[in-house]
């Protein structure tokens, strides 16, 4: 083992003789900027000289790998959109396996397809520092579920970083690659919604030589021999020494430690500055512990830090993570402190934390916690999440989202709507075109997670007497929709595909997915949607353009009569991708009044912003109108007419 | 962080809420780095889902503060609203503070209200409900501005951000908005152009409201 660790010492010595060489001579600028906390992740990894780093888009995390890409293209480091999290966390390992410091962002969800390869890679661990960059939505404010990363360390046996501003998120970056060297292990950089999009200062280094990814495989039996609990005991051991390393214990900081104060109040390095904000706010003199490294826990240090307090406050977002830790260290070593967990001070364990969830429990931590009074409240029934529908009498509706205006989703949407009718099962995915269940739309019955809205569109035709079409897009089909349509293929299921292809990943800003055209993503191949289906094996196929969306009808109610999966390729641009490329996308079509009858089909079943209804006729808004045209072919008494581009 | 940013100043809160497409997010980083290029202290965050879709979006700025950019709701200074409903939304939240407000008088009433779905309150609902949370309204009256102003692309951010420069309390100096704006949003003649022209026009359109309306 000892002869191991040496071998590997000694070839990250050459590997770095030999980078080194590579890059040209470091220029040592430093200047301050305003940077947001996903730009900062830019660049940490650009002072840590990361050669090659890859992702799968994923807001909150977008704003990353936009600048990686940007900086790929200028070739100043290897970036790839991977086609899901799993491919992308295995490039990334391997480049760490053979000495080359490599990174993988994502968001939380992403780390749920990507924990198959990290369970095993985390026994094997890196030679090149390998960080995770791992961005969490507190609040679902653009996912599916709130799931919280922190439990990503227990169980994958991988220490958890988690800065509080943009410099910490810079500078712990930094500091997580040479802990990642120094122990062979992968690391992971928790940042939350309120991190990644928060702007503050920032003091850096310019960096702007070309990062090189020169690595160097070593054969190692420890790769093959199947007996690996070996190297799971190695990773207990490993994950104690990280716990004693000064460096990663000094990410756990003692804030105000001059209060004379004998109460304590512990928080996670996510939500920091708002608990400072909140102890400031209402003025209570009580020192604060932020927790910056989630796991692992050195218990001797926390129990040092503990020492001169006689009652502990937890202030966690989501799950009681660090509470239950700490509590279990305070029992543990019998130390005679009082522990209120954030239950008892009121704080909810879902949702994200905003500063007026705060001030009550402040309230409550200048109390006397040993009168029985102070525990007898109510909350207060106002709630300060946006989310208020009614106050006062006045209603105020929720603002919800909506397909863009010229969007191409919608004709597809329509065909849909017209083939399907009311009794028939609409599973969708995860991308724009899950707005379509948003009112007055109304195409599908739920998303779950991506993919997979082929994979239960097989279970519910197996179980329910309704035809089933599922609803998905080209980077989602890409990313897990093709092992579920092979399923399909394979047992003859009976179920129909709408594949939305625009040809990009379109709800995360517009980044290239596999289908992309060159205009979008240069040095890439286009793979055709088509051609893979019918490779699969799928007997019933064809591609359609989204404006025929009569035509498209039909061949949608053959699809869904045909026995046997049935897949529909809709092609249409994303509206945006070409507003991005065009200003001025044309003339907006009119609505010819004399032969318009108000029958309210494009108005209220298409319902594109831009029609409205003025003064009782129905009009399209010229200023808003893209001039898709989709609006044409909708009306059934062909009331619309179109003008020349 | 560097030493000769001004230090002990009280922090200047502001809230700027309105919908996906409508500047929020740029609005914001105008007032946050012309505050830094002016030696502050700044930040903000941007609080977003689907925006680009009409979805409902928020920014806090805190000038004079290095971190923490979500302040309290009872501890806002100004409220920018650039429309109506979500003026009055974030409003609601502030109890105590009788914030100074500055809100455009679009209201982006969706079809779902003429279909029935979801109701919306009356415009002189809302406008007597913020005279509950705040005696200082500022009315921008954006529908006049976009009707007067000529052309297809019609700025909302800018001329909202030409109007704080009027607020002296914000410290916002009208020349270095206005040039931070030309330098920042002036990516070819034909915008840098429009942004000037929205620029000049957006104090032009504002009035305060009196309590009695």
């Amino acid at each position: 083992m000892e002869y191991r660790f040496n071998l590997n010492n000694r070839i990250m010595k050459e590997l770095k003789m030999t980078v080194d060489k590579d890059l040209k001579k470091t220029t040592k600028n430093t200047e301050t900027k305003l940077l947001m906390g996903n730009r900062a992740v830019v660049q940490g990894l650009l002072e840590a000289k990361v050669g090659l780093t890859t992702a799968y888009p994923g807001t909150p995390s977008t704003e990353i790998q936009m600048q990686l890409y940007r900086l790929s293209k200028e070739g100043q480091l290897f970036f790839e959109f991977s086609v899901n999290e799993k491919v992308a966390l295995e490039i990334a390992g391997a480049a760490a396996m053979s000495g080359v410091r490599s990174a993988v962002i994502m968001k939380h969800v992403g780390m749920n397809v990507a924990s198959d390869p990290l369970m095993a890679l985390a026994y094997f661990g890196v030679l090149g520092g390998m960080v995770i960059i791992i961005v969490d939505d507190p609040g679902c404010l653009s996912s599916q579920n709130e799931q919280d990363s922190r439990f990503w360390g227990k169980f994958a046996h991988l220490p958890i970083l988690e800065p509080s501003t943009s410099q910490e998120v810079k500078d712990t970056i930094v500091k997580a690659y040479e802990l990642s060297e120094k122990h062979n292990m992968i690391f992971f950089v928790r940042l939350t919604n309120y991190t990644a999009l928060n702007t503050s200062e920032v003091e850096m280094t310019v960096v702007d030589e070309k990062l090189g990814k020169n690595g160097q495989f070593v054969k190692d039996v420890k790769y093959l021999i199947p007996a690996r609990y070996i190297y799971h005991k190695e990773l207990h051991g490993k994950l104690h020494a990280i716990s004693q390393d000064p460096t990663f214990q000094a990410f756990n900081e003692l804030k105000f430690s001059d209060s004379t104060s004998d109460k304590l109040v512990i928080t996670q390095g996510a939500i920091y500055p708002m608990v400072e904000y909140a102890r400031n706010y209402a003025g209570v003199d009580v020192p604060i512990l932020k927790i910056g490294a989630i796991h692992p826990f050195s218990e001797k240090h926390i129990v040092k830090l503990l020492k001169k307090f006689k009652y502990v406050y937890f202030i966690e977002e989501l799950e009681t993570y660090v509470e239950d830790e700490i509590s279990s260290i305070i029992g543990k070593y019998n130390l005679d402190i009082k522990v209120f967990g954030k239950n008892k001070l009121g704080i909810p364990q879902e949702n994200r934390i905003l500063p007026d969830l705060l001030l009550h429990p402040f309230k409550l931590i200048a109390s006397d916690p040993d009168d029985p009074q102070t525990w007898d409240f109510k909350l207060p029934e106002s709630s300060p999440y946006p989310q208020v529908f009614n106050r006062d009498g006045l209603l105020i509706p929720r603002t919800l989202p909506r397909l863009c205006d010229g969007c191409s989703h919608r004709g597809a949407f329509h065909s849909i709507k017209q083939a399907v009718k009311a009794d028939y099962i609409v599973p969708s995915d995860i991308g724009c075109y899950a707005l379509g269940q948003v009112s007055p739309v109304e195409v599908g019955d739920y998303w779950l997670c991506m993919g997979a809205s082929i994979g239960t569109a097989i279970g519910q035709s197996l179980v329910n007497k309704k035809p089933v079409i599922a609803i998905i897009g080209d980077g989602t089909f890409f990313h897990a929709g093709i092992p579920p349509l092979i399923d399909a293929v394979l047992y003859d299921h009976n179920i129909t595909v709408a594949i939305l292809n625009n040809r990009l990943t379109a709800m995360t800003g517009g980044q290239p997915s596999p289908s992309s055209t060159e205009k979008i993503a240069k040095n890439q191949n286009e793979i055709d949607i088509e051609q893979l289906v019918r490779g699969i094996g799928v007997k019933w196929v064809k591609s359609v353009s989204v404006e025929n969306v009569q035509e498209n009808t039909k061949l949608l109610k053959e699809a869904i009569e045909y026995e046997g999966p049935a897949v529909m390729i809709f092609s249409g641009n994303c509206v945006v991708e070409l507003l991005r490329h065009d200003f001025d996308l044309g003339q907006a079509p009119y609505v010819d009044q004399e032969v318009c009858i108000y029958c309210g089909i494009c108005y209220i079943d298409f319902s594109c912003p831009s029609i409205i209804k003025k003064d009782g006729k129905i009009e399209i808004r010229e200023e808003t109108c893209t001039a898709c045209n989709i609006c044409v072919d909708v009306c059934p008494h062909d009331a619309i007419i179109p003008r020349k581009k | 962080m560097s030493e000769n940013r001004k230090q002990n100043e009280k922090p200047v809160n502001i809230a700027i809420v309105g919908l996906g497409g409508q500047g929020v997010i740029t609005l914001a980083k105008l007032i946050a780095s012309t505050s830094f290029g002016l030696g502050k202290k700044v930040c903000f965050n941007e609080m977003h889902g689907l925006s680009q879709r009409g979805g409902s979006v928020q920014s806090f700025i805190r000038i004079n503060e290095a971190n923490n950019p979500i302040f309290a709701a009872e501890d806002v200074d100004l409220v920018i609203g650039m429309e109506k409903l979500e003026t009055i939304r974030y409003l609601y939240l502030a109890k105590k503070a009788q914030p100074k407000v500055i809100m455009t008088n679009k209201y982006d009433i969706r079809s779902t209200h003429d279909l029935g779905l979801v109701v919306f309150p009356d415009e002189d609902e809302i406008d007597k409900e913020i005279a509950r949370y705040s005696s200082e309204v500022y009315l921008f009256d954006a529908l006049g501005y976009e009707e007067n102003f000529k052309g297809k692309f019609k700025p909302l951010n800018v001329p909202v951000f030409a109007i704080l420069t009027t607020f002296p309390e914000l410290g916002l100096p009208e020349k270095e908005s206005k040039d931070l704006v030309l330098d920042y949003l002036g990516r070819n003649m034909f915008i840098r152009q429009i942004n000037k022209k929205a620029f000049e026009e957006g104090p032009k359109w504002l009035k305060k409201l009196e309590e009695s309306s």
